[in-house]
């Protein structure tokens, strides 16, 4: 048994909008004008967030984490390799995560293939190599058509892993991505290849196709109510019918949080990036005003039958985690976790029990946060909530989840 | 389910049919019988007068199975070959609206001598420079997480029409209404999303091969479909010719159902 995996996950927002940025524009999305990107204030951008990672791996933390997003203000992250190169050269300790790169949008799998052994090799088997189908935007921003998304995607992921583990030259005789000669210069260094993520939503049929070939199901919402324990007992219940056994390290969230000195000063410190966040990132995301591009009918990659389902429950113009209009309600949501290392400890640690989760993936950098306030807050988590975390939950995974071990099982990966 | 289920290369095709006389194949498109509502509308009913009006199902649309190799166009048209063979229909009048405008214009270029009258309504399916296709799939995600104002504005000539307001509701649908609209909306995203968007660029100078009178029907204020994509339709195929349906928008037979009807109606009389 270990104890729970502490990540840093750095998503590089955009963070010089104005003030009216929410009511002057439509989005934060695909459309969101790009005459609002001042070369004047960004120089110096990119090397600060990367300094933020590489301050994590100082600092102690189990990884970094990056991700893929186009035309937005979320995400600067375009390619997240080249941000995962610059850090295998100024790191030496934690993972590389990159949750993940967007198989539909690469015309050929085998350049991910090629990327990731690359990036294992420079990091002298850092990393977890994360695949992901993309969401709305990314159908609209690269004009991926989306009702055949799922099959492409699941095709290009075998087609990697193939690559890492067999010898070639072999011909790929695929639906999407027929090749003759896949023969991978250079492999990855990890055996028999580098852990793979898969990102979800709580679809049964992503998390059967994780389950069936011995991957970790890595949950994509922001909020942690209820549902972040239904979805660790739904893929637990996926993985018993395929043989297989959950525990804590099959299973990872995506958090935020902020840590200050005191609860008050916590919440002063970090409610201007909080709100930028909130109401200018996922604008066009996890907000009802304007349009969400995240998910819906003009982004149709779920078959009818289930998208019938959805429609059942669904309960149209509800509120989104970019819609809170006050702390309390945002509190609520348990999706940026606010307070003093105490505060932070306690529902944190509260939040693994029930969510039996492994891996928290934490968002420290939140909006147009200042690089010092999120790095004292990064600081304040490695030195006084993280080690409380660590000795409680392996305390706890060690109780709940006896003789457990953690070899990845590879039976079931073709 | 309304119709009857014929079995058309191993997969279940969905097919209306009503009214005695020469047979006419209507193919629909996004505010239409099979893509909203499960039956007729009143501009079907009226070509019924003079037709026998079959109307299948697209792949993937209504009752009709979707078939996941579906890559294009002409997967579509090699689709309604077999249907034709599976009806034992060999020569007929061909509308098509919308989306189905484009199937029957594809189709009609291939198989020029099937037709015997050929009504294209607001199709897409041409490249025309400087006159983008509409984004119907933008369009279709809702503002407010309730509003598809936007969508109705696409799609008919302006968002308030009662019509509109019928087939795409704001908020909650019916729920096989939407359903069908989803369906619809992932077919086309099939043969229409991927670049180029709603066009296959070979098409235009493909349409010297139509032998048929054609028709080509416009709404006055089509807002996926720019209106000169109809004004090429009608200048590249041999006789065409086009008409402005008045005060409707990229929907004429449901903004104007009558009058549509009564165009296509005396078209075929001719």
């Amino acid at each position: 048994m270990k104890p729970v995996q502490l990540f840093c996950w750095h998503f590089m927002a955009y963070p010089y909008l104005d003030k009216d940025f929410d009511e002057k524009e439509y989005t934060g999305w695909v459309t969101v004008p790009n005459r609002l990107w001042d070369n004047g204030k960004t120089r110096g951008l990119y090397q600060e967030y990367i300094d933020q990672l590489a301050y994590a791996d100082d600092l102690g933390f189990d990884g970094m984490v990056l991700n893929e997003h186009h035309q937005n203000i979320y995400g600067l992250m375009p390619s997240p390799n080249l941000i995962a190169a610059a850090l295998s050269q100024r790191t030496s300790r934690g993972k590389i995560v990159i949750l993940g790169n967007l198989l539909p949008l690469h015309l050929n799998p085998m350049r991910v293939a090629e990327e990731y052994a690359m990036l294992d090799q420079m990091s002298d088997g850092r990393l977890i190599a994360g695949f992901a189908p993309g969401g709305g935007p990314e159908t609209f921003n690269y004009d991926v058509p989306s009702a055949n998304t799922r099959e492409k995607f699941w095709e290009a992921a075998d087609l990697i892993v193939r690559s890492w583990t067999e010898d070639g030259p072999f011909a790929h005789e695929g639906r999407y991505f027929p090749l003759r000669y896949v023969n991978l210069w250079p492999k990855p260094l990890q055996k028999p290849f580098p852990p793979v993520w898969i990102p979800g939503s709580r679809s049964p049929s992503t998390m059967t196709e994780v389950a069936k070939r011995g991957y970790c199901y890595f949950l994509s919402s922001r909020s942690h109510g209820g549902e972040t324990h239904r979805a660790q007992q739904e893929f637990a219940a996926v993985l018993e019918k395929h043989g297989d056994k959950y525990h804590p390290f099959r299973f990872g969230i995506l958090m935020s949080t902020y840590v200050g000195e005191t609860d008050r000063q916590a919440r002063e410190e970090c409610e201007e990036g909080v709100w930028y966040f909130l109401k200018n990132c996922l604008k066009g995301h996890l907000r009802r005003e304007g349009r969400q591009l995240t998910y819906g009918p003009g982004i149709p990659y779920i078959p009818a039958a289930a998208w019938r389902e959805y429609l059942k429950s669904h309960k149209p113009g509800r509120k989104l985690l970019g819609d809170v209009e006050n702390w309390d309600e945002l509190d609520a949501s348990q999706s940026i976790i606010v307070g003093s290392p105490e505060t932070v400890t306690r529902r944190i640690q509260n939040l693994i029990e029930k969510a039996k989760v492994g891996n928290l993936l934490i968002q420290f950098q939140l909006g147009n946060m200042p690089n010092h306030l999120a790095r004292k807050s990064m600081k304040l988590f490695a030195e006084k909530v993280a080690p409380a975390l660590r000795h409680d939950s392996f305390t706890y995974f060690d109780k709940e989840y006896p003789g457990v071990t953690l070899e990845r099982s590879m039976e079931a990966v073709h | 389910m309304s119709g009857r289920i014929i079995e058309v290369n191993q997969r279940k095709v969905q097919v209306l049919e009503r009214g005695s006389g020469a047979p006419l194949l209507y193919l629909h498109g996004f505010a239409d019988v099979h893509s909203v509502k499960e039956n007729w509308l009143p501009f079907h009913e009226k070509l019924t007068e003079r037709s026998r009006v079959i109307a299948p199902a697209h792949p993937g649309c209504a009752g009709t199975d979707e078939n996941k190799d579906i890559e294009n166009v002409e997967d579509v048209v090699f689709h309604y070959l077999e249907v034709l063979d599976a009806l034992k229909l060999v020569q007929f009048d061909l509308v098509g609206s919308c989306v189905g405008g484009w199937i029957a214009a594809e189709f009609a270029v291939r198989h020029p001598e099937k037709i015997r009258n050929l009504v294209l309504i607001g199709a897409p399916g041409l490249f025309v420079e400087g006159a983008l296709i509409g984004d119907v799939f933008m369009m279709a995600q809702p503002e407010y997480g309730s509003s598809y104002a936007s969508l109705r504005e696409m799609l008919f000539a302006g968002c308030d029409q009662v019509n509109a307001l019928d087939m795409f509701p704001d908020g909650k649908g019916e729920l096989e209404d939407e359903v069908r609209r989803y369906q619809m909306l992932r077919l086309s995203s099939r043969i229409g999303f991927k670049p180029p968007y709603f066009y296959n660029y070979s098409l235009r100078n493909r349409l010297h091969r139509v032998t048929s009178p054609t028709l080509v029907l416009w709404g006055e204020k089509d807002n996926f479909v720019p209106r000169s994509h109809g004004e090429t339709y009608a200048k590249r195929i041999p006789g065409a010719e086009l008409t402005i349906v008045h005060g409707a928008g990229h929907s004429a037979h449901v903004e104007r159902p009558e009058e549509t009807a009564r165009l296509i109606l005396e078209f075929l009389s001719r």
